[in-house]
């Protein structure tokens, strides 16, 4: 006698495991055509086949590559302002660090690479430091550049370019997805993407639960010398854009992205909450997290503002300041901190 | 006879420099073999065929050789321009930046980067050229209002420094943040790594175009290191003379610095390296001084790319760090 039920169980097995099978092939290999031609800062990039190695010049890309499972394919990396993500420790020991600063073209070349993942035009790009794109086109080498420093920004027009339009996710977005694209794995971009936009959902929820609407609130990035005007975020970064999707107000609102600010203005407005970045560098004295906030707390007119007062003071990691797939973070720390103040004095 | 032995002495000079070039295309930051090396030269210079991986290949033609080159010119024209104004201000410290060139040349670098002025119509390189030469017409037009005579045109080079660099400064300050600021003090502390064969293409006449000029003028110049008044009796028009020698020197020091940014101490210490040599003569001292500043900084720039591991050292860094040693030396063995 026949088990019915047994065969349901195979016909279903079988019927899964092909609906399975069709949508991993769909997904996993195949959607990317090659040569694959993006529009990539300004210039229209073609890839010619699926890369096999990337060195990476800047943190984000890096941690961007990493973040999409891809860590096997970066041969090499440069350009770090702090230390990896707690996450990928590990990973990142066993990847070559070509120069904590900026590589040298030969260098770069010496790797062999089918692509170089790029933070900044200042280092590859029209007038990059390293080289031009069209320098790298000739060793037969696409550049891709994070479209967070050319989207709405003329790095023609300024060294650190001037964004003409403020720093949103979406140029993150893009970028992770442009990445998975090139890599053929679009699937684990979309993914990627979905997971951070969650959070950044979740963190907005956190802050709109609170009582006191409308705060206000400075980013302290680090000061040439301790008494000097300080480097602030201004209203075209990624902290002018943590501001916006929590609903803070950020007090400077210069059109660039670290602009320097007396302090007199600072104390005039009376931030809410006062953010110091913390890093690694130590370039400047104020680099050092701890020495920012006990310069808040000892200056004689510093400490007389509500949020030095209250300690309404909250720690980012700079990097997470910096456009960059960290910055999603930031606006996790950031509501995380303001929910647990108190308001109401 | 005596044609023949300069004629002997220029050839064995260019073979000189030739292989240090050479030698400065050959070693560099990633070891490439002496073999892929020769290949190399043999399939760019003599049509050969030999199967070389393209990518050494290319970093050996496309970066090292003209980088090399670039070395060799920009240290023999300052070198060069050290020599005439030394000779024509009859002052020890004179250099090619006294002129304003190098604050000049920032100012434009700024003008096109940070503020954006020509809207990317202009390069880094070309407004650092036009910048300089307006600090030089700036320099000029001073010296011409206040007595034309030496004290006027060095106090003029001050005062068009300071005047350039203060607007530098401003323009950093009102436009740029504080990576920019460390950005364009990159750029303009001496970098060769930006050098291509184009930029070798106008370097060279430049330099040779300088050099015969500058011969030319040997006798008159012989006559200002004794005084304006022997020059004066050659019978010639010092006004003019001095005139044309300085927008030669001024041209020759916008261009380099247009190429490689500025470059310490070539100008203001071969010359004297090279007097400790050969004496006063400028027939003898100009070719001299050229011959020492390209050999001089063609090394200086092997030794910046190979002193640390994957780091290039600023090669201003490295020529006084090296330059000053030896130049101690030959000052001691003078005495």
């Amino acid at each position: 006698m026949i088990n019915t039920s047994k065969i349901q169980k195979i016909l279903t097995a079988t019927l899964l495991f092909t609906f399975a099978s069709l949508y991993s092939s769909a997904s996993f290999a195949g959607s990317t055509t090659y040569p694959l031609t993006i529009h990539n800062c300004n210039r229209d990039l073609v890839i010619p086949e699926k890369p096999d190695s990337v060195v990476t010049v800047g943190q984000n890309s890096t941690e961007i590559l990493y973040s999409l499972g891809l860590a096997d394919a970066v041969k090499a990396t440069s350009l770090w302002f702090s230390a990896v993500l707690p996450a990928y420790a590990d990973i990142n020991k066993k990847i070559k660090m070509l120069n904590v600063n900026q590589p040298s073209m030969e260098s770069i070349l010496a790797q062999r690479p089918d692509l170089v993942a790029n933070d900044l035009e200042w280092s590859i790009g029209p007038t990059g430091a390293i080289a031009t794109y069209e320098q790298f086109q000739s060793f037969g080498i696409p550049v891709y550049t994070a479209p967070a420093d050319c989207l709405y920004k003329d790095n023609l027009q300024g060294g650190d370019g001037l964004r003409t339009r403020p720093f949103s996710m979406d140029m993150i977005y893009l970028q992770i997805q442009q990445l998975a694209k090139i890599f053929d794995i679009e699937d684990r971009g979309d993914k990627l993407v979905a997971s951070l936009k969650e959070r950044e959902e979740k963190a907005k929820e956190e802050v709109r639960k609170l009582p006191r609407k409308n705060l206000t609130v400075v980013f302290w990035f680090s000061s040439a010398e301790a008494d000097i005007d300080p480097y602030v975020a201004g209203d075209y970064g990624a902290p002018a854009y943590m501001s916006k999707i929590l609903g803070l107000k950020n007090i400077v609102d210069l059109k660039n992205e670290w602009p320097t600010v007396g302090w007199e203005t600072i104390v005039k407005a009376n931030p809410d909450v006062i953010v110091l970045a913390d890093m690694d560098r130590r370039r400047f004295p104020m680099d050092d997290v701890k020495a920012k906030e006990k310069f808040l707390k000892s200056d004689p007119i510093l400490k007389t503002m509500t949020a030095v007062k209250e300690n309404h003071l909250v720690t980012m990691d700079a990097q997470a300041m910096n456009a960059s797939i960290r910055t999603i973070n930031g606006i996790e720390t950031l509501a995380d901190a303001i929910s647990k103040m108190d308001f109401s004095k | 006879m005596k044609f023949s032995r300069n004629f002997g002495l220029a050839f064995f000079s260019f073979f000189v420099v030739a292989l240090a070039i050479l030698a400065g295309a050959a070693i560099g930051e990633i070891p490439i073999p002496l073999t892929t090396f020769i290949k190399t030269l043999a399939n760019y210079c003599f049509g050969a065929h030999y199967l070389v991986d393209t990518i050494d290949q290319k970093i050996i033609w496309e970066l090292r050789l003209p980088r090399s080159i670039i070395a060799a010119t920009t240290g023999a024209s300052l070198a060069l321009c050290g020599v005439v104004l030394q000779s024509i201000l009859r002052n020890a410290l004179a250099e090619p930046y006294l002129l304003g060139i190098s604050s000049g040349a920032a100012t434009g670098a700024v003008l096109v980067t940070i503020v954006g002025v020509g809207g990317g119509l202009f390069s880094i390189s070309s407004g650092a050229l036009i910048g300089g030469l307006l600090a030089f017409a700036t320099v000029a037009f001073i010296s011409y209002h206040s007595g034309r005579d030496n004290m006027a045109i060095i106090l003029a080079g001050i005062a068009a420094g300071q005047l350039f660099t203060a607007l530098t400064a401003l323009l950093m300050w009102i436009y740029g943040d504080s990576e920019v600021r460390g950005r364009i003090l990159d750029w303009l502390l001496g970098n060769l790594s930006r050098a291509r064969w184009e930029d070798v293409f106008y370097a060279i006449p430049v330099l040779f175009i300088s050099l015969i000029g500058f011969l030319s003028f040997a006798r008159i110049l012989d006559a200002f290191v004794f005084g304006a008044r022997s020059a004066e009796s050659l019978g010639i028009s010092l006004k003019y003379v001095t005139f044309f020698l300085i927008s030669l020197v001024a041209v020759i020091t916008a261009v380099n610095v247009s190429i490689v940014g500025t470059v310490g101490f070539v100008g203001l210490v071969i010359p004297h390296a090279a007097r400790f040599i050969v004496g006063q003569r400028h027939t003898r001292l100009l070719p001299l001084t050229a011959f020492i500043g390209a050999i001089f900084m063609v090394c200086a720039d092997i030794i910046s790319r190979i002193l640390i591991h994957g780091f290039a050292i600023p090669i201003g860094i490295v020529t006084a760090l090296i330059g000053a040693p030896c130049f101690v030396f030959l000052l001691v063995k003078r005495k």
